[in-house]
């Protein structure tokens, strides 16, 4: 690193988190670099206008799901036991310094709605689609929730942690083979043989 | 006069009659069609010479990283990420790993971030020489194509040098990049880290690209059919494009200085001088000219890289099985066509929790059916190639 951020950029960050915190009425939090404000999920409309008015928050970066579920179809279930929830989150950044603020908000998986961004930002109407398709959310507003990356007969949200992934259903992944020294190879343990 | 009554009668019924012939038609255009770079289709409805209503249909290359990634180890998920923008592929690899060592709190040795921003420039020129090979050519004019590509050869050759791949290189690892072959990464005896005349090569390839870049001003901004063209077709503004979250130098063409080379500090590109060109009206010929000056920003750069690469180690230390600690955090790069992010979930385990992927040509294209609105047929393939987008940054 020719510059360490970490001296000085958590309080800049952190009193940036709380500014915007404020302004939306959420809680803001600094996780590695990430300025991170959970607002309430009725809210998450009126924090996006706020941000885009009054925070010069004019560049709409993404937005996304996490699927928060202890049991897995796929992969490894979560380290520790987590609350079962789909975490919505949005990434907007302003254009002339550059900041960036990722709000957030939970919704519960049996109601899983959230009012739609596109009337605040019209980049929203694709990741909206596509948070749609993935992870079974209704967009409230939204003005065609058609597929976007699936075919239309397409059954299920694929990117739901209880979605199976059909090909390592039919083959295993040999992942615990990738790990292990190659047989002539130098070893951590043993590095002059 | 009877007569001429009937005959104006008939007259003014066959003006009326031949405006209500006039039908919409609807245009298909792809989902393979050489402007598109790629499986993209659109279902425009078109009223005369006009298009209107215009839909992008995308999912032909879908491939499903952001599922996969749940069950890949992180050293797997860079060879999948290459494959997103393969114009390009060295830079998509680039915010991933940084995602994964923020989280682990790694310090990457500076010579492996000088190499990395080596590559990624070379990668940056290499794509935009890609587009000012294609561009000219879906607008008509063949020649361009064959200056930029030469040049574009021997970029892909460099980077074959260092990573032995030209488009997918997997060439970073977490904590550093590849150490080169024989100097044991265990051991930690750097034998050598770049092939031999590296930058000696590299200098001259630049030089080389910068009298191209002369070239092919002179060719294309000299072409009076090209302007005719380009000029005022596709006006985006700064304030819609945001709303889209068009990035890159698609927003920098409608005036907007905003470079994440500036504001992020994913490699160290505050030691380098370099000057972050903007459009004045956003039209297609902008879009043009910003990439045409990037690439001489990005010449300037990799030189002034090259004199002042600091000697290290190529890797930090890391275990050999690596685990990410639990935590979140959104990593986003300047990549070529725009704004690329990895924002990563992390659970502690060998895999990622969740990875969401935000591509820039995903929201560079979503801007298409406001652009395309009431342009003239011909102009869809004009604006459209103005974009430069690559599907499998669109599809992931």
């Amino acid at each position: 690193m020719t510059s360490s951020p970490s001296d000085t950029e958590p309080t800049t960050l952190s009193g940036y988190a709380d500014e915007v915190a404020a302004a939306v009425g959420g809680t803001g939090e600094v996780t590695f670099d990430t300025v991170k404000v959970t607002v309430e999920s009725a809210h998450w409309e009126a924090a996006h206008r706020t941000a885009r008015d009054e925070l010069g928050l004019v560049f709409f970066s993404w937005l996304s799901a996490v699927d928060w579920s202890n049991e897995v179809a796929v992969g490894d279930p979560p380290g520790e036991e987590v609350e079962e929830r789909l975490e919505v989150l949005s990434t907007l950044s302003d254009i002339s310094e550059g900041r960036r603020v990722t709000f957030t908000t939970s919704i519960t998986k049996e109601a899983p709605s959230i009012a739609s961004l596109v009337g605040v930002y019209a980049g929203a109407n694709w990741h909206e689609r596509e948070a749609h398709e993935m992870f079974g959310i209704d967009f409230e507003g939204h003005p065609d929730l058609s597929h976007l990356y699936l075919p239309e007969s397409f059954v299920g949200n694929p990117l739901r942690k209880q979605y199976p992934l059909l090909s390592r259903e039919v083959k295993p992944w040999p992942g615990t083979v990738d790990v292990e020294p190659m047989p002539e190879g130098p070893s951590e343990e043993n590095p002059e043989s | 006069m009877v007569m001429d009554q009937d005959v104006a009668r008939h007259l003014s019924e066959a003006s009326v009659s031949v405006e209500l012939e006039t039908a919409d038609m609807t245009l298909n255009i792809g989902p393979q069609h050489p402007s598109t770079h790629g499986v993209l289709r659109l279902v425009a409805r078109v009223d005369g010479e006009r298009a209107y209503d215009l839909k992008p249909v995308i999912g032909y290359m879908h491939r499903g990283y952001e599922k996969l990634s749940e069950v890949r180890t992180y050293p797997q998920i860079t060879t999948l990420i290459n494959r997103i923008d393969w114009v390009s592929g060295y830079a998509n690899e680039i915010p991933f790993v940084v995602a994964a060592e923020k989280l682990m709190e790694l310090e990457v040795p500076e010579r492996a971030q000088y190499i990395r921003l080596i590559l990624t420039e070379m990668a940056r020129i290499s794509s935009h020489l890609v587009f000012m090979a294609s561009y000219p050519l879906e607008l008509g004019a063949a020649t361009p194509l064959f200056f930029a590509l030469r040049e574009r050869e021997r970029v892909l050759d460099l980077i074959e040098s260092v990573t032995g791949g030209r488009f997918h290189p997997n060439f970073n690892r977490i904590g550093g990049v590849k150490p080169a072959y024989g100097s044991g990464s265990s051991t930690r005896k750097m034998v050598q880290d770049l092939p031999a005349g590296f930058f000696a090569e590299t200098r001259r390839a630049m030089d080389e690209v910068l009298n191209a870049v002369d070239e092919l001003e002179s060719l294309v901004a000299g072409n009076e059919i090209i302007l005719i063209r380009t000029k005022e077709i596709g006006v985006l503004p700064p304030d819609v494009a945001a709303s889209y979250g068009v990035s890159g130098p698609n927003l920098r063409a409608s005036g907007v200085a905003f470079d994440l080379r500036r504001v992020e500090r994913y490699l160290p590109y505050e030691d380098f001088d370099f000057e972050i060109p903007v459009g004045e009206n956003g039209d297609c010929w902008d879009r043009w000219w910003v990439r045409l000056q990037e690439i001489r920003q990005s010449a300037s750069i990799v030189q002034q890289a090259i004199d002042g690469i600091p000697a290290g180690p190529l890797q930090a230390k890391v275990p050999k099985v690596i685990k990410v600690p639990a935590g979140e955090t959104y990593v986003r790069a300047e990549n070529p066509k725009g704004e690329m992010g990895y924002y990563l979930v992390s659970d502690g385990g060998s895999a990622p929790y969740r990875l969401k992927i935000r591509s820039a040509s995903f929201s560079n294209i979503s801007i298409l059916p406001w652009i395309l609105e009431g342009v003239l047929v011909p102009d869809i393939i004009a604006i459209m190639g103005s974009l430069d987008f690559v599907l499998g940054d669109v599809d992931r």
